[in-house]
């Protein structure tokens, strides 16, 4: 179709040739998949974001915590953590990435990352 | 301390001893044939290694930088800054065995054409144009610092040595100007920038400071804290030299701070060498990870 074909009002009434099919099961998906999908979601997400508001940390979390202020420490110094932690937020994958980012690259974080969450 | 610190700084312990053998046998011949060979042979041999050592670190930390991270461009002018210095340090050597610190006032002499010598061009190079691109590299990193609220304030200290550097610098160049109606060569009026350059690598480094110490000493931040210490050092050699041609240094004295600039090229070395050590921790532990797998 020509460019100024698609200015013609017949292109825009048109119904699209291809429509889902009514027989497609959704619920069946949904049943084994989605749940696990998203119980693995929330998990990485919590790892990653470490929430201040939640008072019971998981192991996993402790362990993340420790091992990211380990690492900031080696590569930044002992007080970095508090000029980041600025509003009260907890070390996180998610607040530290940007910092370690920036100095470091985005390749060494990805490793450092991998390092952090190894065996979690 | 990581391994090539630690090489870098044996290495100047070393030098220095060896130093100090051709300094006592001046001091007490009052010769200069011992300690001129010291500077012009293993002098000229240091520097050479240390800017070589600066140049290639400098350039494998910018290869771990994607095209887009601001950092990238940072350590390309930090590793231009030390391609400059190193080409400097050659050319000097390469045109008439002149020793790469120094003297540069007796050559701030008139001259026609645009360099009076291959010794000047290298002069140039090695001193403003390589202190150029460090100051555009450690603008990039303060930026870099600032983004994450890690450029402090400053304290009356800094601003009493930022005001005495400022001051240094204007008296320089309110010397240096009248000399324009003698027509000077473009190398000579290159130089006079050695100066206001090295004012504006100093308030730098005083704002790179201020940085370092909120962080700590991590190695990232030691990285820093060696191009701190290096435009320090750089600086109080500068002063040396214009102590020395205004007469206010004994001969001894003066001999001595010429040692100074082994110290500089040392910590301009270190500096990318934390770098290196910082970044390649990560790779270290994945390598380790990938062989026990």
């Amino acid at each position: 179709m020509s460019l100024l074909g698609r200015w013609h009002p017949g292109f825009w009434r048109r119904e699209p040739t291809a429509t889902l099919g009514r027989d497609v099961d959704f619920e069946a998906v949904s049943a084994s998949g989605l749940d696990d999908l998203q119980t693995r979601l929330n998990h990485w997400s919590h790892l990653w974001t470490q929430e201040s508001e939640s008072t019971n940390r998981s192991e996993a979390q402790q362990l993340v915590a420790e091992r990211l202020a380990r690492w900031m420490e080696r590569c930044f110094g002992q007080h970095v953590q508090n000029s980041l932690r600025g509003e009260g937020r907890q070390i996180s994958l998610a607040t530290s990435t940007p910092i370690f980012t920036a100095f470091l690259g985005r390749r060494a974080t990805r490793e450092l990352s991998r390092r952090v969450l190894q065996d979690i | 301390m990581p391994r090539l610190v630690r090489w870098i700084w044996i290495l100047l312990a070393s030098h220095l001893a060896l130093g100090m053998i051709a300094f006592a046998h001046f001091l007490v011949t009052g010769q200069y044939v011992v300690l001129g060979w010291y500077f012009w042979a293993l002098g000229s041999l240091f520097f050479l290694v240390m800017t070589a050592t600066e140049c290639c670190l400098a350039i494998i930390c910018r290869s771990w930088f994607d095209s887009d991270e601001p950092m990238r461009l940072a350590w390309g002018m930090i590793a231009c800054a030390a391609l400059a210095r190193l080409s400097g340090v050659l050319l000097r050597a390469i045109s008439d065995g002149h020793l790469p610190w120094g003297n540069w006032h007796q050559l701030s002499q008139p001259f026609g054409g645009l360099f009076a010598s291959l010794s000047q061009l290298g002069m140039v190079v090695g001193g403003p144009l390589s202190m150029a691109f460090l100051a555009l590299g450690l603008a990039r990193v303060l930026g870099v610092q600032r983004k994450f609220h890690l450029v402090g304030s400053l304290t009356r200290g800094d601003k009493a040595l930022l005001f005495l550097v400022l001051a240094f610098s204007v008296s320089q160049l309110s010397n240096d100007l009248p000399l324009l109606w003698r027509h000077p060569s473009l190398g000579t009026m290159l130089l006079w920038l050695s100066d206001p350059l090295l004012s504006l690598l100093l308030v730098e480094a005083i704002l790179v400071r201020r940085s370092v110490i909120r962080m700590g000493q991590g190695l990232v931040s030691k990285c820093w804290g060696m191009f701190v210490l290096a435009i320090v050092i750089t600086s109080a050699g500068d002063a040396a030299i214009w102590a020395s041609s205004h007469g206010l240094l004994s001969e001894s004295m003066t001999a001595l701070s010429w040692y100074i600039w082994f110290v500089a090229a040392a910590a301009f070395a270190s500096a990318p060498a934390y770098q290196f050590a910082a970044i390649s921790l990560t790779r270290e532990d994945s390598l380790h990870l990938q062989a026990r797998r």
